[in-house]
């Protein structure tokens, strides 16, 4: 038999074949081999446009383009390469430093080795993205450079060698076959220069004559190094901390990852996402699928370095450690105020803290209620770190008198806006110019030796308190994108710009499949001052009886192709963001407020959703259809109200109006018949003086029937809709769903409300829910029942978007609505959602062909994830933009308000006022000096305080409270600060 | 982790170090089983088959096999072109059984069994069975390719009359169907990695001539892009083609050198040295 052996000698390829051979292990934790081939070549250009011979070899694509070269021939210096040089940076340097290389001042002419580029994939997805992004930016001359399929700089890892070591060995030689490479094109050729934060790796470079620098080293030869300098993190010299001190560790050492996995696999340990409690930072909670309720992480070394947000794995403690959830407001710049931040304490738990836990300790004792006790657990590892760019400013009182004014490094805390994020500890050797500002930092690490997580300084928003700074503060904070649009998404628009008009000839293709309803009076009805009209409406009697009603949609679709560049920004910012004096926008203002917007007086398309209705306003048939309209009249809530209430007006359009008013309250009771929530949420308008933009006075939001007009067509719209693209697409509509809360979720306020009120709270569906909450009333207190809808809202889950394939029918069920189904449509300008959903309802009607983007479930489903985020994002920030211009409004002035007790702990207790729609809580030690005693009795929600002042507050209780503003000192946020007035 | 298919436009690389329009290295033999009536063994970069031909003969029982062209077996007037394929467990990363009615496998043999019958002279044997035994050792993409070009390997082996080559290679497009790309670079020969991530064609010539065998593509694709990968394809089979010229020329001048067999009239054209 014919032997299948060959010798490798014999094999012409074989000194250019190389495999790579790694081990992976898989979700479900079997370990994989993978071999795969690597072709050697020497035809990959070093891209310098120095290299005559590299211009020869450039590759082609498959139209014969050959690659631009990339890096600069006349490279910036430094005070040691005055000839120039390319910088090599590896894996640790991007890691540590992203920030750094997306400076404009420096760090040009960079090349990214693939070695260093596949270690920054495999460590961070956010981090390599941002590094691809690099590389495509023309102006910052990033060439990656795929040393390991160039034959002279590719590595084979040899024997013992750690892939780590094999892979800075990559590096350096890399860096060397740049270096001679180079040499040979010229003599003055430029230098090429690595950079590493690793200790090993540079002294490697040292002995092999490769010229190598540390971060801090090389930035100091800038220019304006010193700027650069404090977003450098430290050198990593983790090993020689840990001998230094072995004794030190403040804090449990994390599982390594595959302990971890076989804990959470085999049930002894738990896996979810942490919790902080927003009123005490020691107190954090994690929900996981094998508890019904939230378990309990109490205490520093129980969170073990945690931060707000993470992927974490716990381990539930015995239950004689299980404890009641506290009952106490703790807040991190009260307790450990004084700590200084250069010197490491050698106590994790600060006297302080210790003081504060015993008398929880204590509490716990004394009462030995078994029942109420939560089990609690302990975080023994961070699956994934979810931390971000925080923002914050530095704590006044943790910078040393000398650090304010020299240029020495100094350690100093910066306390960040989110008071769910512990201090972090921040080098900086600007400490004089940042006091004051609102900064944004980043945590690098936590390490078991360290109370707080080290971070370093990004950039300076601006001084405190004044609008630009905290508006920009808190879009930052809610990761909201608020840049200019890019000339990439504005060349999308159509080239007529604002003197765009709907084609006159009806055979221009904007025409086709249209309808042409220019002849029907629509109006549309929004709140003042609306730019961004989304919808339209008209109604009118039909010959046999019936009503014909008509809901219009700006056809964004039509202007908004999927996949072009405008499309993929409108899928990133999900949703347009209101704030108080600013409106961040999805799409660029040409169509938002201009060729989309349903503007009076103006053809637009629209995608119409047509109904027949009898007088009952049940539906008797549907149809959707593209259209051409022509709005008679843009209205305001108010103005259309006035029209509707003054019956000398009786023409045409009124009457209609009249008539959609007339189907929208029966719609609305068939809605609440069938077991809709009315939730509530304060809602309040700041109002502004027109010229200077400052806020000056606070107005609960006014409930028209108008608004409820337009709110009941819109959700038949979307119903509608939702059913159509679901009956189309099964498996990938974009629907909206809001699961019925847990009946755990209610356990607390229908107790709250037994104890307190004798009332009965049954939750056993939405119908339930919502008759039980029209009982909850007062008679001597009207606002007693908004006030149950407003605690009841918080104890529900949030809507969200998802893709239909992902769930199964019964799960689509929208329980706030109590419809079967449900999505969004009607405002295509201002959510990412309803333009696929017009999208999707074009293809189902076939209007036009289905793209692919609007059928691929794996890309939807990465959609409904991120407009999930960001709609919850858009909504936190408005929320947090009316809660600041409140805290301006009130700037100076003290007002006597009306305020209800929500919430009670044993040293404070939280009031609402409804009239600015703020809550802020009182401290006893606010009540009076000295800080009064007081019992608290969790039975009946009652804190009776003695001594210095004598009060008793009550859950639910009515107060009078004196509203002031007040600047924090240590959070330099300015807040609403309240005072007990008296109880009734 | 190393880069996938997207970091091809960073440097127009493939994720194995290739420009888009080269083929892996190929490797065969033939003549690898002195038993068989023909036998070869192929290697596509990782992807590694043998394949064993017996036959012409008369028809045996009926096993798994399935068969194609001639149609009706022993009973035609055509030879009957039966193709089993065996795929071995410890051939891909994941150790899948797989049964022997696995369509999967099935359609694999009935696209080789019909793609050879029209190359082969199968109405110079009827009443007869031509059996080809493939077998995969190893799994790294272009299954179907390398396949049907070890059987082709095996059929000139066994001294079936044919008329030509039956070259087979994939071809594909760098970025996925979601991304919707116009400008998508075809890419010739893909590996696993890649056929995991974009879309992809199996295409298959008759010898030098365009005229197209097989022409296999399971994954969704802008039909704009289809041209380009097609003619990028067409023109890797007729690479592949040279390939196998040279394996079966190779051994034949080692046969004759060697006196396995004696220097016919049909050799004369070949050179000896």
């Amino acid at each position: 038999m014919a032997s299948l052996k060959r010798s490798f000698e014999s094999d012409p390829f074989a000194q250019n074949i190389s495999s790579k051979v790694y081990v992976r292990s898989t979700k479900s934790g079997k370990v994989q081999k993978i071999v795969r081939e690597v072709y050697l070549r020497q035809d990959i250009p070093c891209s310098s446009k120095l290299c005559n011979a590299c211009l020869k070899i450039a590759p082609r694509d498959a139209a014969n383009r050959p690659i631009p070269f990339v890096l600069s021939e006349k490279p910036a210096g430094t005070s040691v390469f005055t000839q120039g040089h390319y910088i090599v940076p590896d894996t640790n340097a991007f890691l540590s430093a992203m920030d750094l290389f997306e400076q404009s001042s420096a760090f040009y002419d960079v090349i990214v080795l693939q070695v260093v580029l596949e270690e920054v994939r495999a460590r961070s997805l956010p981090l390599y993205n941002r590094l691809v992004s690099l590389t495509k930016s023309e102006d910052k001359r990033f060439y990656v450079f795929f040393n390991e399929f160039r034959l002279e700089t590719y590595v084979t890892r040899e024997e013992n060698e750690s892939v780590n070591d094999r892979n800075d060995r990559a590096v350096r030689k890399a860096v060397k076959w740049y270096n001679e490479h180079l040499s040979k094109t010229s003599k003055k050729a430029p230098a090429v220069v690595m950079l590493s934060n690793d200790r090993d790796n540079l002294r490697k470079a040292k002995e092999d004559d490769i010229p190598a620098y540390s971060l801090a080293n090389y930035v100091s030869q800038l220019k304006d190094g010193e700027q650069l300098l404090d977003m450098i993190p430290e050198l990593e010299e983790r090993d020689a901390l840990i001998e230094k001190k072995p004794g030190q560790f403040l804090y449990p050492e994390h599982y390594t990852l595959s302990k971890m996995n076989t804990g959470v696999k085999n049930g002894l340990l738990h896996q979810g996402i942490f919790n902080v409690s927003p009123y005490n930072y020691l107190e954090g909670s994690i929900r996981v699928p094998a508890f019904p309720k939230a378990l309990l992480i109490l205490g520093r070394e129980n969170i073990n370095r945690a931060v707000d947000g993470d992927l974490v794995v716990v381990e539930v403690l015995p239950k004689d450690q299980w404890k009641q959830p506290s009952t106490q407001v703790i807040e991190e710049e009260a307790v450990t105020m004084n700590e200084n931040p250069t010197e490491e304490g050698s106590d994790l738990i600060s006297e302080k803290e210790r003081k504060v836990l015993q008398e929880e300790a204590k509490r716990t004792l004394a009462k030995t209620t078994e029942g109420h006790a939560l089990p609690t657990a302990k975080v023994v590892g961070v699956i994934k770190r979810n931390w971000r760019q925080y923002v914050g400013h530095i704590d006044q009182s943790s910078v040393s008198s000398s650090a304010a004014q020299g240029r020495k490094q100094d350690s100093v805390f910066v306390i960040p806006m989110d008071k769910k994020i512990p201090k972090i500890r921040l080098r900086t050797r600007q400490v004089a110019e940042l006091l004051g500002k609102r900064i944004l930092v980043t945590i690098d690490a936590w390490d078991r030796t360290s109370r707080h997580p080290t971070g370093h300084f990004v950039r300076s928003l601006g001084e405190l308190e004044t609008k630009a700074a905290e508006t920009e503060a808190l879009l930052l904070e809610y990761d909201v994108q608020y840049r200019p649009f890019p000339k990439t998404v504005l060349d999308c628009l159509p080239k007529e710009g604002h003197d765009w008009k709907v084609p006159a000839s009806m055979d221009d293709p904007g025409w086709r499949d249209r309808q042409d309803l220019r002849d029907l009076l629509i109006c549309s009805i929004d709140p003042i001052g609306c730019q961004d009209i989304d919808d339209a409406l008209h109604a009118r009697a039909l010959p046999n009886g019936n009503f014909e009603v008509g809901v219009h949609i700006a056809d964004v679709s039509h202007f908004v192709k999927p996949n072009n560049a405008m499309d993929t920004e409108a899928s990133i910012r999900g949703t347009t963001v209101y704030l108080v004096d600013k409106r961040i926008d999805m799409l660029p203002m040409l169509l938002g407020t201009d060729l989309c917007s349903l503007k009076p007086y103006v053809e637009r398309y629209a995608f119409s959703v047509i109904w027949e209705m009898n007088s009952n306003a049940d539906i008797v048939g549907s149809r959707f259809t593209k259209s051409v309209i022509k709005s008679r009249e843009a209205f305001s809530y108010e103005q259309a109200q006035l029209r509707i209430d003054d019956a000398s007006q009786q023409d045409e359009l009124t009457n209609s109006i009249r008539t959609l008013l007339e189907l929208s309250k029966k719609l609305k009771q068939k809605r609440l018949d069938a077991g809709a929530l009315s939730l509530s949420s304060p809602e309040i308008k700041v109002h502004m003086e027109s010229e200077t933009s400052d806020p000056i006075d606070v107005k609960t939001k006014e409930h028209l029937p108008t608004m409820s007009l337009v709110e009941e067509f819109m959700l038949l719209a979307n119903t509608s809709v939702a059913a159509k693209i679901y009956e189309a697409f099964p498996q990938t509509a974009i629907l909206r769903r809001h699961a019925a809360p847990p009946k755990t979720n209610f356990d607390e306020l229908a107790n709250q409300l037994r104890v307190k009120k004798g009332l009965d709270l049954s939750v056993e569906s939405s119908r339930a829910l919502a008759d039980s909450l029209d009982l909850c009333v007062d008679p001597k207190e009207p606002f007693f029942n908004t006030l149950i809808r407003i605690m009841a809202t918080r104890c529900m889950m949030s809507a969200e978007y998802f893709c239909s394939g992902t769930q199964s029918y019964p799960e689509f069920r929208h329980y706030g609505l109590a419809s079967e189904i449900y999505t969004h449509f009607t405002s295509p300008i201002r959510r990412y959602a309803d333009l696929v959903a017009h999208r999707q309802l074009a293809a189902a009607i076939e209007y036009e062909a289905v793209h692919p983007a609007v059928r691929s479930r794996g890309r939807l489903e990465a959609v409904c994830k991120n407009i999930n985020v960001r709609h919850r994002n858009a909504q936190l920030a408005g929320r947090a933009s009316i809660a600041y211009y409140v805290g301006q409004a009130l700037r100076g002035k003290a007002t006597e308000e009306d305020g209800f007790v929500m919430k009670i702990f044993s040293n404070g207790f939280v009031v609402l006022v409804p009239k600015f729609g703020i809550e802020s809580l009182i401290r006893l030690r606010d009540l009076a000096e000295p800080e009064p005693a007081a019992t608290y009795d969790a039975e009946t929600y009652t804190l009776t305080t003695s001594g210095s002042r004598e009060v008793k507050v009550e859950l639910f209780q009515k107060v009078r409270v004196r509203v002031t503003d007040q600047k924090d000192e240590t959070t330099g946020k300015r807040g609403v600060k309240m005072e007990l007035v008296s109880t009734y | 982790m190393p880069l996938d298919t997207s970091a091809y436009s960073l440097a127009l690389l493939r994720v194995d170090g290739r420009r888009w329009n080269e083929l892996r290295r190929i490797h065969a033999q033939i003549r690898t089983q002195a038993a068989a009536d023909g036998s070869s063994y192929l290697e596509m970069g990782h992807t590694k088959v043998m394949c064993v031909v017996n036959g012409p003969s008369e028809p045996g029982p009926r096993r798994g096999a399935t068969s194609g062209g001639g149609g009706g077996g022993g009973q035609s007037k055509n030879a009957e072109v039966a193709v089993n394929i065996v795929i071995a467990g410890f051939s891909s990363v994941d150790r899948k059984r797989r049964g022997r009615g696995d369509k999967h496998i099935l359609e694999l043999q009935s696209t080789i069994s019909q793609a050879l019958a029209a190359s082969l002279h199968t109405h110079l044997f009827p009443h007869s069975t031509i059996n080809i035994s493939l077998h995969v050792l190893s799994q790294d993409g272009s299954l179907l390719a390398a396949l049907i070009n070890a059987a082709t390997l095996a059929c000139v082996d066994a001294g079936i009359p044919m008329t030509d080559y039956v070259a087979a290679c994939t071809a594909g497009s760098t970025s996925t169907y979601a991304a919707n790309d116009e400008g998508a670079d075809p890419l010739l020969d893909m590996n696993h990695q890649e056929e995991q991530e974009l879309p992809g064609l199996t295409v298959a010539t008759l010898g030098d001539s365009d005229r197209v065998a097989v022409l296999v593509c399971e994954s969704r694709v802008q039909v704009s892009r289809l041209e380009g990968m097609l003619a990028v394809g067409v023109d890797g089979c007729k690479q592949v083609r040279e390939i196998l010229d040279r394996v079966v020329r190779e051994k034949g001048i080692k046969m004759i050198q060697e006196g396995t067999v004696e220097r016919g009239v049909g050799l004369n054209d070949m050179e000896l040295d």
